[in-house]
């Protein structure tokens, strides 16, 4: 049941890297606040699927308006003269880590469950 | 468990993974461009390119001078023969015409094995600088030379021996290592003279150094352009 996220992952690296386009230097932020959104996104979605509480809506919704808000920062950012948008790069980071330690917790949880079943 | 988890987790995957190489190819593509080698292009292809130009104006200045060279002859006969006698040998002393004679061949050449041997030394200690073949030069107009060309490159009186970086400008010609210096005039004296001097303290730095007596040396002709906008002929007084 894991292959279909995978083959997904690996259909949009390859689209990714089959695509040419010319990104204008401006909006290669823009760009990584995008992939650490996404990023975010997918490990969120499994750590909620690990916790029973996963919400198609949530997810999607939270990655658009993750996405949109770290994009409208960076401009700010950039309107402004600060590098506002290290902070979107900040909590996604975070949020990163926090998601990858609750989703390791919680396999391990179910892998000592698993074993006393047994 | 339900299954509904699937398709969003896959679009997001979808996503992520679709961003991830993008912007890792966008980042290679950036790193691979840099600004100041393309600027470095840009400027190659112009020195090529007046290169290339200064080489059709030569081949037109040589063709004129055969074409005058023709007409003088023509007009050989007669009375202008004295006149024609003192401008060969101005021609010659100009520079203009190719020479024959005995002379030496000199050729001096960057001390590559020097600088392998000690590859964390200064390798300005190691490679051929023009003021070298300017001493060379100058002992051999010491030593009566009476014509010298540089890697063909006939040395004239507006002739300039000049370093540019990593090579050496003459007649605004670019002159890469190994350099091969000609000269006619007595070789017993002209062998003398440099490897008295210069030669001597090139062969001491362990450069590779190299000297020939020749009994029939052939120096080519100027190629580029000779006018005097300034200097004016004044009468002797």
């Amino acid at each position: 049941m894991w292959i279909l996220p995978l083959l997904g992952l690996l259909a949009g690296a390859f689209i990714g890297s089959t695509l040419t386009y010319e990104v204008p230097p401006t909006y290669i932020k823009y760009m990584s606040i995008a992939v650490l959104a996404s990023l975010d996104s997918v490990l969120g979605g499994v750590r909620a699927l690990l916790e029973n509480d996963f919400d198609s809506t949530v997810l999607l919704s939270g990655f658009f308006t993750n996405a949109l808000l770290a994009a409208l920062l960076a401009y700010l950012g950039d309107r402004l003269g600060v590098d506002l948008y290290l902070a979107a790069v900040f909590v996604f980071g975070v949020r990163l880590f926090q998601n990858l330690a609750n989703i390791r917790h919680g396999l391990l949880s179910q892998l000592r469950n698993n074993k006393q079943e047994k | 468990m339900s299954r509904k988890w699937l398709l969003p987790i896959t679009i997001m995957c979808f996503i992520a993974g679709f961003f991830l190489t993008f912007q890792l190819k966008v980042m290679a593509g950036i790193s691979t461009v840099n600004p100041i080698s393309e600027r470095n292009t840009n400027l190659i292809t112009i020195i090529n390119d007046l290169e290339e130009e200064i080489k059709n104006q030569e081949e037109l200045i040589g063709e004129t001078r055969d074409n005058l060279d023709k007409l003088q002859e023509e007009q050989i006969k007669g009375r202008l023969q004295e006149l024609q006698d003192s401008l060969k040998t101005a021609k010659i002393l100009a520079g203009l015409t190719p020479v024959a004679g005995k002379g030496i061949v000199i050729t001096v050449d960057d001390n590559t094995e020097g600088l392998k041997a000690n590859p964390d030394d200064d390798p300005n200690k190691y490679i051929i600088h023009y003021s070298q073949l300017l001493n060379i030069v100058s002992e051999l107009k010491v030593g009566g030379a009476e014509a010298i060309s540089i890697n063909g490159q006939r040395l004239i009186t507006t002739s300039e021996i000049r370093c540019v970086g990593n090579l050496i400008l003459i007649n605004t010609t670019r002159i890469a290592p190994p350099f091969e210096i000609s000269a006619i005039g007595s070789p017993r004296l002209l062998a003398e003279i440099v490897t008295a001097s210069e030669l001597a303290i090139m062969k001491l730095s362990n450069y590779p150094v190299d000297l020939k007596e020749v009994e029939e040396l052939i120096i080519p002709a100027y190629k580029g352009d000779l006018q005097f906008k300034y200097a004016q002929t004044k009468g002797e007084n």
